[in-house]
């Protein structure tokens, strides 16, 4: 009995020193290359996405996005005659559960990962997936994505500069206003809007009338838009998620301010109108690489295709992932399902031109540099030529 | 001057709901002397139902929030019955057992109305009211005259009906109470069904100051549990004076620190409650479960 129960013990400590073991950490890791030719196994892509938590909602349209155009391609043959094989884990929009997930997604074989929608959560997680050479194609839009300067990191859309240095030139030099109030939140993506567009509105020679920060939980903004109210701004500029940024502008028009509201991406979603009320956030300034599903054909189709999958609408999120799914398929297309830095390499030369526009990667993974203004009445946005 | 009126407006709003969220949690402590931890998740079942009869149901929220407290509170009834049989056993396992079904509320509510979170327009559509230029919103007045009522008619209840003052002498002395004739389970599944339909009362009532989503009920659970606290745990009065200087003191650290404000709000907390642990009122419990 004894004797069982110490082969027992050792093939239970062999077993935890597997699963203690970092995952990908072994020393044959390589910097990837081209398949075994022939090979008929589906082509594992991770999608990081929250898919709980607060950030849930941005990480419902961003599976959807790449579930979308995963299945046309699936559907046209895939890649070499091969399916792609799409697995999603739930990040939580917690930077710790995104790390243990890079490590993951290492360990089970996935030669590059989508997402995540929060650009916190892929700065924890870039590091990992570059010493693991897995290219990831992400949702988030801060400038210290670029900071990392990783060759494995690249971007769907603009950078939170971009949206912003377009929103302060049409603000102030097409609008004339002068008086201009920012609120932002204080997390990752909030600092950085409160850093992007005080840093465009300085270059264009302006300094807000009122500039505050709320915590990105916090529900009653009325203290610090109260003080807002007191400097008399033309303009709010708001930096802050989707649900945080409809409750601003609802407490900003209980406290009786007319502002105009002016915003990048998280303005106009579905889950920014519901919590403001889409009476509350007409004439809101949108800077967006996405106006909306009716600006081209190809946002048509995408958005009756997306709409026959899903029974609701898109949205800019849902577009972003879409064409990020879209440039990481060209790229396995085109390199034949390597992986690795060939893989990476092969992302950087994809030359797309998709529903936010051509594609076209500069070496620190930014393959968009331009957004558009729109004007938000009823809830649609109407593009304005600038 | 009109800035701090206007921010001290806006803490007592938010407050008035902070004070509901407490008086569950303390009706329930006083009770059965646990700490209902699923209380916030009851909170936002309840905001959940209340926002599906409101807009999709098409109910009047007069109608949808009654119906939501009366969901939730068969909630209330079912997580004590399962409770039960550890009662005056183990109150470690009843602790666990509220973490556990709030969790699975949580899971619940995902299942349901998916993690998407939804906006709930106001009911009230009238002209706020303006006082020296304090602008006073018409649905805020609603939610603090509501949280006042269900604070009295909660008074009147504990005092002046049997059920109530049974409720009351199982909280002073169980034994006694049992001793007298009074079912102590019933006691407890009773001040389960009314904090579970506090909560709901609660998280329909922020609906639309707030947006109801699956995470809802933690941010004003923790609010809700620390003017308990604050006010004494167990204490009808202290959960009201708990939740109104909870949502003042969040009010003025969000005008006055900003992002710092979630750390000053329990900053200024946690030296309150060391000055006065039992908090303002001090505790009128029993250690038991």
């Amino acid at each position: 009995m004894i004797r069982r129960y110490r082969v027992i013990g050792c093939a239970a400590l062999v077993l935890l020193v597997a699963a203690c073991s970092a995952p990908g950490s072994s020393s044959d890791s390589t910097a990837g290359g081209s398949p075994a030719s022939g090979s008929t196994a589906p082509v594992k892509i991770a999608v990081v996405d929250a898919q709980s938590g607060s950030s849930s909602d941005l990480g419902q349209f961003e599976y959807r996005g790449v579930k979308l155009a995963v299945d046309q391609a699936n559907a046209a043959g895939g890649v070499d005659g091969r399916k792609i094989s799409l697995s999603l884990f739930d990040d939580q929009g917690d930077p710790t559960v995104g790390t243990e997930l890079a490590r993951k997604i290492a360990s089970e074989g996935y030669i590059a990962m989508l997402g995540t929608a929060e650009s916190a959560v892929t700065l924890a997680m870039a590091p990992i997936l570059e010493s693991e050479h897995i290219p990831n194609i992400t949702s988030g839009q801060s400038t210290k994505l670029l900071a990392v300067g990783s060759p494995y990191l690249f971007l769907n859309g603009p950078t939170g500069l971009t949206y912003d240095s377009t929103l302060a030139k049409y603000v102030v030099t097409t609008k004339g206003y002068k008086k201009i109030a920012m609120l932002t939140n204080n997390d990752s993506y909030g600092a950085g809007e409160e850093s992007a567009f005080s840093t465009s509105l300085k270059s264009l020679g302006l300094t807000p009338v009122a500039t505050k920060v709320v915590p990105a939980g916090q529900t009653n903004m009325t203290p610090e838009l109260t003080a807002i109210r007191g400097a008399n701004p033309q303009v709010l500029f708001i930096g802050a998620e989707e649900a945080q940024s409809g409750l601003i502008v609802k407490q900003a028009r209980a406290l009786g301010m007319n502002v105009v509201i002016a915003e990048g991406a998280p303005a106009g979603t579905p889950l920014f109108l519901s919590t403001a009320g889409v009476a509350d956030t007409n004439g809101t300034i949108v800077s967006s690489p996405y106006l909306g599903n009716g600006v081209s054909s190809a946002a048509q189709a995408f958005a009756a295709a997306y709409t026959s999958a899903y029974g609701t609408a898109p949205e800019l999120h849902g577009a972003k992932a879409y064409d990020g799914a879209e440039v990481m398929i060209a790229a396995l297309k085109a390199c034949h399902a390597c992986t690795g830095l060939a893989l990476a390499n092969a992302i950087r030369a994809v030359h797309y031109t998709g529903l936010l526009g051509t594609f076209q990667f500069n070496n620190q993974g930014v393959g968009i540099f331009a957004t558009a203004i729109g004007i938000l009445n009823d809830g649609k946005i109407t593009p304005v030529s600038n | 001057m009109q800035s701090f009126f206007q921010t001290l407006t806006s803490g007592l709003s938010f407050g008035a709901v902070y004070a509901l969220v407490a008086l569950g949690f303390s009706l329930v402590y006083r009770t059965m002397g646990l700490v209902n931890f699923a209380h916030g998740a009851v909170l936002t079942i309840g905001a959940y139902v209340a926002s599906t009869f409101y807009l999709s149901a098409r109910l009047p929220f007069a109608v949808a929030v009654p119906a939501a407290m009366a969901v939730t509170g068969a909630i209330g009834l079912v997580i004590e019955r399962v409770l039960r049989p550890l009662e005056n056993k183990d109150f470690d396992l009843m602790l666990i057992g509220t973490i556990g079904a709030g969790t699975v509320l949580e899971a619940a509510a995902i299942l349901i109305w998916t993690s998407a979170g939804r906006g709930v327009p106001s009911p009230v559509s009238a002209a706020p009211l303006i006082v020296g230029g304090v602008r006073i919103g018409a649905y805020n007045l609603a939610v603090v005259g509501i949280a006042a009522v269900a604070v009295g008619g909660l008074t009147v209840f504990l005092q002046r009906t049997k059920r109530g003052a049974a409720m009351q002498a199982v909280a002073m002395d169980h034994e006694a109470a049992t001793a007298v004739g009074i079912h102590v389970g019933r006691s407890n599944a009773l001040a389960f069904a009314i904090g579970a339909g506090l909560a709901a009362l609660a998280g329909s009532l922020a609906s639309p100051l707030l947006y109801v989503s699956p995470t809802m009920g933690d941010s004003l659970g923790i609010q809700g549990f620390a003017a308990a606290i604050l006010g004494g745990f167990g204490s009808i009065p202290g959960a009201i004076v708990g939740g109104l200087g909870i949502g003042v003191i969040g009010s003025f650290a969000a005008q006055w620190f900003q992002g710092y404000s979630d750390l000053v709000t329990f900053v200024v907390f946690t030296v309150l409650v060391m000055i006065r642990p039992t908090g303002i009122f001090g505790e009128q419990t029993v250690n038991r479960a």
